[in-house]
């Protein structure tokens, strides 16, 4: 366990000052910013026309509402906290692939949805939107990567198996 | 702690402990967000008595070692206002700036690491609770006064920045130090505590799985 959580610090620190870099936010962050922008916007659009993207920002062009994505809200933290997770746990390679691939697309579907309900609580009540916005979304995203966390440590084999007998293994033993 | 399952416990698992198990996941899953609600509202309304351990840390910090940058830290519900011994600046009228900083918006994690911790039903868990709570007091004081220097360093016109003094080093150590405070620490803090609290419970979790 000690393995795993200190593993796990090191590397969501180093992956956290990397993405504070600017060739990491000119080439990954803010691209993915905008595409996070246009993929929440062409969703929106299926049911709601009136919705542009430029950039970061998605607005109505029926009342003039706008939200930009910003830094917390594009879903590249909670990423980064369940990639540090992942990758400290120990587990076979391909497991931890497929973990990669499936969590971050579901901690990213589920942020999708954040941004476009947000956009439609702020047009519908700023208060509820700032409360949504600062808290429950926030805590929302982190019960993801823990869920999809929990589902994916259950699902990876013991790599002390074939060590000796059924034991807890090093990142799980009660201490 | 509890202890993982015993193998007498594992031996009265029949054909459908898989199916027991699967939804004992789904359940905890389930349970965690029923609950959140209800801590959400909790917390929102104990805000002041919650984060006041947290206040008292913050203008412990500040007197200690921010001394001659703030006069006094007054609080106001869950938010607190930092007296500053910074001028506006020139044309900008008398008296001393003062930040005000949310304090909830660093301590979100404490409904969730409830709901969590209230999910799982431990033997105990308010004992958890506690532990969980005395443990994340520091990171919400982190946050909140990576806030304020923020305001100061960062975020204040060139006029009140000068007089705080801070090095280009230090303004950056200030805003990885916001970063981090504001961005990982108030969402994984309660996730990761309530890994460490819970390891008992995650591995019956993976011992039934396997």
């Amino acid at each position: 366990m000690l393995r795993f959580f200190l593993l796990f610090v090191v590397l969501l620190a180093a992956l956290f000052g990397l993405e504070l870099t600017p060739w990491v936010q000119d080439w990954f962050v803010v691209p993915w910013t905008n595409a996070l922008a246009r993929i929440s916007t062409w969703i929106v659009t299926l049911f709601d026309g009136n919705v542009v993207a430029t950039g970061k920002v998605m607005r109505s062009n029926a009342n003039g509402f706008a939200v930009s994505i910003e830094a917390g809200c594009n879903g590249v933290e909670a990423t980064l906290v369940l990639l540090a997770a992942i990758l400290a746990f120990p587990a076979p390679w391909t497991h931890k692939a497929v973990g990669l691939v499936i969590g971050i697309l579901a901690v990213q579907l589920l942020n999708i949805l954040r941004v476009i309900s947000l956009f439609y609580l702020g047009q519908w009540n700023y208060e509820v939107f700032e409360w949504a916005h600062l808290y429950v979304w926030q805590a929302l995203i982190m019960l993801d990567v823990l869920v999809v966390w929990l589902i994916w440590v259950r699902r990876v084999p013991r790599i002390d198996d074939s060590r000796g007998p059924p034991s807890a293994p090093p990142a799980l033993a009660p201490g | 702690m509890n202890e993982a399952a015993s193998p007498k416990e594992s031996e009265r698992e029949g054909p459908g402990a898989k199916h027991f198990i699967k939804s004992a996941l789904t359940r905890f899953i389930l349970a965690a967000i029923a609950w959140l609600p209800v801590t959400f509202g909790a917390w929102y309304l104990l805000g002041p008595v919650l984060l006041w351990p947290v206040r008292l840390l913050v203008q412990l910090i500040c007197r200690v070692g921010l001394g001659d940058l703030v006069r006094g830290v007054e609080a106001g519900g869950s938010s607190m206002a930092f007296l500053t011994t910074l001028k506006p600046g020139e044309g900008l009228g008398a008296g001393f700036v003062s930040v005000d900083v949310n304090m909830l918006v660093y301590a979100f994690g404490m409904p969730l690491f409830a709901a969590l911790t209230i999910a799982a039903r431990e033997a105990k868990w308010w004992r958890t609770l506690a532990i969980g709570y005395a443990v994340m007091v520091p990171f919400v004081a982190w946050g909140v006064l990576a806030d304020f220097l923020k305001g100061i360093a960062l975020v204040a016109p060139a006029a009140v920045a000068s007089q705080a003094g801070f090095s280009g080093l230090q303004r950056e150590m200030i805003a990885f130090a916001y970063q981090f405070g504001s961005l990982i620490l108030p969402a994984v803090v309660p996730a990761v505590l309530w890994v460490l609290l819970h390891r008992a419970f995650l591995e019956r979790l993976r011992q039934r799985a396997g």
